[in-house]
């Protein structure tokens, strides 16, 4: 089946299926930035904290992602790791405004970047809540996530807002080439 | 070769016999494995369903999960709600209801159920609300609790039915958040869908159970509208019956039963199961009449030559139920019935032939037997119990039919058959042997056969004991030797022991074997069983080789038995204190207590009395014999020195029913002390009452004095507690008087949600009805085995007779019962049963006085055509002043 699977997607026919595992803080915006990823139709006016985990899928770049939305509330955060195991990419939600909390988004990030299931997945980070003038910047959270460590997967980061969509859409191209040029196995 | 063969062949048989079942072979590890494919990017939603369905049946098997197993199918499963595939999302709705997450998981799928809740498809909507509601905490019910009241009165009647549904869950935990949808449940009851009208009736029936009015009120208002559902139809029957049934408990029978009419236009209803719950409903009515009782019958009737085999069954049933307190109204279907014998169905043919049983006369008695041994050796061993029962009352009832039933039941004794279905033939039997002594000399031939080839011990052993005590007194009782020493040679240790006893019963009543039966005995003293030794030497001694004892003593040293319950000794021993006097056998009361028959059926028995006296529905379990008194009693510390409780009453209800706190009174009468029992039910969910006690007053009762007052430290809501006084008499004499009582009590508020009682509360007090120690509290009830006998043995100098008129009366039984309750005691001989249409009866009663002054009574009354009733009063006993105490109770009452 395989085969016929390369065969096809050769062709451009049948989308590719990715899970994509969409995590960070509570409040960071990970609802905000699924429902700006959807048509524009189905978005809604507004986003409610999320309870458990919610779905989303969308089509871009020929790939169709399913978007497992984790809640980010802090008794939470232990199910995340029920959803690595099927998890193609992962979006990092950083809230750039709330300095505070950084090192706890830290250690967090620190548990899943060490995870054997996520070894080689590739990361892409949204310094989000750009739009507030205190933010901190795509590099400055870098540094302080010191990303830069990270030799063996494909990252990125870069700044957002989700309630604009800006930089959003940046984020989704460079992860569907992540994905494209990744060898099949 | 050889070896391979076999087991071809095996797999072939069994290839036949299962035809392949979908679920052949599945194994918890190897499901599990397989489950990985929910993780697979590219789901395959076909093998997806298809290990759902292996993981449920598994669950279903029994099969349980480790903690962690779950986890990771859960999880697992929760991924699947990325499919659009709507037969998949089904099963994953089946899946996460069965595996019930726990409760720190269920808040994983919370989100996507709710979002599946407000979803554009039915299907989803539906579903979910079902899952939802079964895995959801209260906590979060709230916030769905909107989405849920829509829902019930959602446009799609598949939606509806599941909010309903899951209402009718949801009430078990969270009641008031149900009982917040009463409108809406209201509007559904009204709704086009059938099945939303009878989850909507349900669940408003649900919502309004406690309260009885409001059931009522619910009737009243649906047998008027029109219940389109025949489901919501049925469902409106039962109710109907109930309300029927507590409203008879109110105001006893007499006028237009309510509601009847509406039960017999059901009987004309479309749907079959509406007239057969209509027609069931009536035949089960408490008092019907035969007038009522006819177009049920009738309907019924028709039923029996449907086609349906289900209708065939029912209507059957309910007729075989309807012949044990109707028969003649039944006896219109005999025709219709007699061709059910040979239905394809047994328990149809089974039903049908102990019905007519149950109603035929005598001279289809013979005609059926035949008909009967046909398709005996067909049925399975419950169905044979069944006849064999229904085959006794009949015998029962026809005494001179005994011969043919009598060789009935020999014959199919010897057939093949479970130790259960023998019981039940051998028990019938022995009951017939007692109750018909022509009988007696077949059924004990029968019976010896029976031993001959008998594989049960305990129906060997209860057989040769019933020989030894009815043998000797036949005609001829040496031929029943052979067949007891046979046992002593061939059979176990058990049987061999009885059968000596057996033996030796005859050697003591029948002199002229006496000398052989001391032969056969010697023999068994070289038997290699301890028992049987032991029993063999005893009965030699007895017998007479020593002389000792008259040949009179022997027998009855040997058929005496104990004429007091076990149960009721056993009570009586531990009370008994090691002291001068010697335990006396004689007080030890004689009314046989149900103690040892199953609790089960107490209980049961318990809760029909509740129900029949209207209490409360979490109300009082009236614990009913004295020995349950007697325990309860004895483990208070306070009540330990009073002595030996004599007698205790029924319990009194001191309050209305339905008041706030119900309260009934169980007087204990002791030598020289009286305990009041209270039992008090808090019927206020809000309301936790502290330190409840109850004040009585002692002013209008000059002999009485108060000792001690027991307070109940706390009473919640719903279950019964008990509080005691103890008041103090002097020794011996019969003191009365009336009591005022108040109970007092602390209340403090409870929290619904929370049900944490608020620290602060208040002293509050409630009136209570007065209580009397009446002449009857200190009237034991105690039976005599020969009135006669009783009677003629006290001094007729000492009977007290007088001759009272009781006024008008609606029947002589009425008149019988009231007196035997005012007198409180026990009517022997069977003599409480006044026969319909007599116009006259004696009723003989016993009882033991206080002190141990055994009394005995003997009231003869008529009736007149004014049912006027008219009773004449003769009392004996060994003290005169006793006699004229109970002339006094009559007298004043």
């Amino acid at each position: 089946m395989g085969l016929f699977r390369r065969f096809l997607r050769a062709l451009g026919l049948g989308p590719e299926k990715v899970g994509v595992l969409i995590v960070g803080l509570d409040n960071s915006g990970k609802s905000t930035l699924l429902n700006r990823l959807r048509p524009k139709k189905a978005r809604t006016a507004d986003v409610v904290p999320t309870i458990g985990f919610q779905v989303e899928s969308f089509l871009k770049h020929g790939i169709q992602f399913t978007a497992f939305d984790m809640s980010g509330a802090g008794r939470y955060r232990s199910l995340w790791e029920a959803y690595f195991k099927d998890a193609q990419a992962v979006i990092f939600v950083i809230d750039a405004t709330d300095l505070v909390r950084m090192c706890v988004a830290k250690d967090e990030l620190e548990l899943m970047l060490r995870h054997p299931d996520l070894r080689k997945v590739p990361f892409l980070f949204y310094a989000n809540k750009s739009d507030v003038p205190k933010c901190w910047t795509a590099l400055q959270c870098a540094q302080a996530l010191q990303l830069d460590e990270n030799k063996d997967k494909p990252w990125n980061i870069l700044a957002s807002n989700a309630l604009t969509g800006e930089g959003v859409e940046e984020g989704i191209d460079w992860l569907a080439e992540m994905i494209k040029s990744k060898p099949t196995n | 070769m050889a070896l391979v063969n076999p087991r071809d062949k095996k797999d072939e048989d069994r290839d036949d016999e299962t035809e392949y079942s979908p679920f052949f072979g599945i194994e918890k590890g190897a499901v599990l494995q397989e489950a990985r494919v929910f993780n697979d990017p590219q789901l395959d939603t076909r093998r997806c369903q298809q290990v759902i369905t292996k993981l449920l049946y598994l669950l279903n098997q029994g099969e349980s999960f480790t903690k962690t197993e779950a986890t990771e199918v859960f999880f697992a499963t929760t991924k699947l709600f990325q499919s659009k595939d709507i037969a998949l999302r089904r099963m994953v709705y089946l899946m996460i209801k069965e595996i019930t997450p726990s409760a720190d998981e269920v808040i994983i799928v919370t989100s996507s159920l709710m979002k599946d809740m407000n979803s554009k498809t039915d299907l989803y909507r539906a579903n979910a609300i079902r899952v939802l509601c079964r895995i959801i905490d209260g906590g979060l019910l709230g916030q769905i609790e909107r989405y849920l009241k829509q829902a019930v009165v959602d446009k799609n009647p598949i939606v509806a039915s599941a909010a309903l549904v899951s209402g009718i869950h949801l009430l078990k935990n969270n009641p008031e958040i149900v009982k917040r949808w009463s409108n809406e449940v209201q509007e559904a009851v009204n709704s086009k869908a059938p099945l939303v009208q009878f989850h909507a009736l349900a669940l408003l029936h649900q919502i309004r159970q406690n309260d009885r009015l409001a059931v009522s009120k619910l009737v009243t208002s649906l047998t008027r509208g029109n219940v389109r559902s025949p489901l919501a139809q049925c469902l409106l029957i039962r109710y109907t019956v109930q309300v029927i049934h507590e409203a008879s408990g109110i105001s006893s029978s007499g006028g237009e039963r309510p509601f009847y009419e509406f039960l017999e236009g059901c009987l004309r209803h479309k749907a079959e199961m509406v007239i057969f719950e209509a027609a069931r409903a009536i035949t089960q009515l408490e008092g019907v009449t035969s007038r009522e009782l006819t177009p049920a019958i009738t309907v019924l009737q028709l039923f029996l030559s449907s086609s349906k085999p289900v209708l065939r069954f029912a209507a059957v049933r309910t007729l075989n139920k309807v012949a044990m307190t109707h028969p003649l109204a039944v006896t219109n279907c005999n025709i219709d019935m007699e061709s059910l014998i040979s239905d394809q169905n047994r328990s149809i043919a089974t039903l049908a032939i102990t019905t007519l049983l149950k109603t035929g006369n005598e001279s289809s008695v013979d005609r059926l037997m035949k008909q009967i041994t046909n398709f005996m050796s067909d049925i399975a061993d419950e169905f044979k119990i069944t006849v064999v029962e229904a085959i006794r009352s009949l015998c029962l009832k026809f005494p001179q039919k005994y011969r043919t039933l009598m060789n009935f039941l020999s014959n199919i004794l010897r057939e093949e058959g479970g130790f259960e279905y023998k019981k039940a033939i051998v028990d019938s039997i022995l009951i017939l042997i007692r109750e018909i002594p022509d009988a007696k000399e077949s059924g004990l031939s029968h019976l010896c056969e029976f031993i001959e080839d008998c594989e049960f011990t305990y129906l060997s052993t209860q057989i040769l004991h019933l020989l030894g005590n009815e043998g000797p007194k036949t005609a001829d009782p040496s031929k029943y030797i052979r067949y007891i020493y046979n046992r002593v040679i061939l059979e176990n240790a058990t049987v061999r022991a009885s059968a000596v006893s057996a033996l030796a019963k005859f050697g003591a009543m029948v002199d002229f074997l006496q000398p052989r039966i001391m032969v056969l005995l010697r023999r068994c003293l070289h038997d290699n069983d301890d028992e049987v030794r032991d029993r063999a030497t005893l009965y030699l001694q007895v017998l007479g080789d020593t002389k000792d004892i008259a040949p009179d003593g022997a027998a009855a040293f040997l058929s005496e038995t104990l004429n007091v319950p076990l149960a009721n000794l056993e009570a009586s021993l531990k009370a008994y204190e090691p002291s001068e006097k010697p335990f006396n056998i004689a007080a030890v009361s004689k009314e046989a207590k149900p103690l040892t028959i199953a609790e089960k059926k107490k209980e049961k028995k318990a809760q029909r009395e509740a129900a029949a006296t209207g209490a409360h529905a979490n109300g009082v379990a009236p614990a009913v014999s004295t020995s349950s008194y007697e325990n309860l009693l004895n483990a208070i510390p306070e009540f330990a020195s009073i002595g030996k409780l004599f007698k205790s009453s029924k319990p009194v209800q001191l309050t209305e029913e339905e008041t706030e706190y119900a309260v009934n009174v169980v007087k204990h009468t002791y030598p020289a002390h009286v305990v009041f029992q209270f039992n008090a039910t808090n019927t206020i969910q809000e309301q936790l009452l502290e330190n409840v006690e109850v004040v009585m007053d002692t002013s209008l009762a000059d002999e009485f004095e108060e000792v001690a007052s027991i307070p109940l430290k706390s009473l919640p809501y719903g279950s019964p507690g008990q509080t005691f006084v103890l008041l103090a008499k002097p020794e011996g004499a019969v003191a009365l008087g009336k009591f005022g009582n108040v109970l007092k009590f602390k209340v403090k508020e409870v929290d619904p949600a929370s049900g944490e009682p608020d620290e602060e509360g208040y002293e509050d007090e409630y009136a209570l009805e007065d209580v009397e120690v009446t002449i009857g509290d200190y009237i034991q009830r105690t039976s005599v085995s020969n009135f006669r006998n009783s009677w003629e043995a006290l001094d007729p100098g000492l009977e007290k007779v007088d001759e009272y008129g009781l006024g008008p009366r609606e029947s002589l039984q009425e008149a019988v019962k009231a007196v035997i309750n005012t007198l409180g005691m026990q009517p022997v001989e069977g003599t409480d049963q006044v026969p319909s249409n007599a116009r006259s009866h004696t009723a003989l009663l016993a009882g033991t006085f206080i002190g141990n002054v055994p009394v005995l009574a003997r009231l003869s009354f008529g009736i007149d055509a004014q049912k006027q009733v008219a009773m004449k009063l003769a009392v004996r006993s060994e003290d005169e002043s006793v006699s004229e105490l109970i002339q006094d109770i009559i007298a004043s009452s």
